[in-house]
């Protein structure tokens, strides 16, 4: 109330305004386990949504690297060599990719 | 200590609470900070709204909005003044949800119950302030209450409502003139 200048009709305003404390009840402490609820659930949310698009993703990303490779004939021998090498074990390889992100974010989560 | 250094101090202490909650997202620092302000956010609210439970509803809602809002917090005013923006705010787009709703009931035909939702003082056994605040609108309640209640500067009241520090003067003075006119307060002025 600083650039107030206060008259006497100010004062008796204040006073009818004027009301008890409110006690705190627990009141904070709801506001803060809520806050946590939250905090934890946003931290959850990334490695649980990264498990399972990963595990939905795995299957059609094969097949599509499995359809892929039946067009090999296009390409050069080398090259489809090489490519067909490495189709058998593509499904680990994604299925790990998922993984070490899941494990990464865990471990910020845990770090924070 | 004057109460002018006490104000400051606290000033200064809940901008270092707000400095360790937005570094650290120090969630029990942000517990202090609703420990200290809980009463005056949920009294402001209650004479708002005129119903402690709808009011105590609001004001978690405005704490979890401060939360999430603790970085656009920049210092210059008053913490308790940022905070009463928020719990204005909530209060207003509940007051819209609540008149959207009773639209929506009255579209379909039910009775409407947006009406008590409306600042109403029907007892016999009301008290002084309730019946105070009965004659202001939302608006002026909403500032009368900043200003007498909460003591929140002319400055302060007009951050916090987004209005002009001139309509905030003249909001005071509407509302002044509509007591003393209602509660023949003139009487009383120097006594």
């Amino acid at each position: 109330m600083a650039e107030k200048i206060k008259d006497a009709e100010d004062r008796l305003l204040e006073s009818m305004f004027e009301v008890a404390p409110v006690p705190d009840d627990g009141f904070s402490a709801l506001i803060v386990r809520k806050i946590r609820r939250r905090l934890w659930l946003r931290r959850l949310a990334v490695p649980t949504a990264t498990l399972i698009g990963g595990a939905i993703a795995v299957k059609p990303l094969t097949g599509f690297l499995i359809a892929a490779s039946s067009l090999s004939s296009l390409l050069p021998q080398d090259i489809v060599n090489s490519v067909v090498a490495l189709v058998p074990q593509a499904q680990t390889i994604v299925l790990g990719a998922m993984l070490l992100a899941a494990c990464m974010l865990g471990l910020r989560t845990i770090e924070d | 200590m004057t109460d002018r250094d006490d104000h400051c101090d606290d000033h200064r202490d809940d901008q270092w609470l707000v400095a360790r909650i937005v570094s650290d997202q120090d969630t029990t620092a942000f517990g202090e900070l609703v420990r200290r302000h809980q009463s005056q956010v949920r009294n402001f609210l209650r004479k708002l709204t005129g119903d402690i439970a709808m009011a105590d509803d609001l004001s978690q809602d405005c704490f979890m909005r401060a939360w999430d809002k603790i970085q656009t917090f920049s210092g210059r005013g008053s913490f308790i003044g940022w905070l009463l923006k928020i719990a204005y705010t909530t209060f207003l787009q509940s007051k819209r949800k609540s008149k959207r709703y009773a639209e929506i009931l009255e579209q379909v035909g039910h009775v409407t119950e947006a009406e008590s939702r409306s600042y109403a003082v029907q007892s016999d056994e009301v008290i002084d302030l309730e019946k105070l605040l009965a004659v202001l609108s939302d608006e002026e309640r909403a500032i009368m209450v900043m200003s007498y209640a909460c003591g929140l500067s002319h400055r302060e009241i007009s951050d916090a409502t987004s209005m002009p520090v001139g309509t905030v003067k003249s909001v005071i003075y509407r509302g002044k003139e509509r007591i003393r006119t209602s509660f023949d307060i003139k009487d009383h002025q120097h006594g």
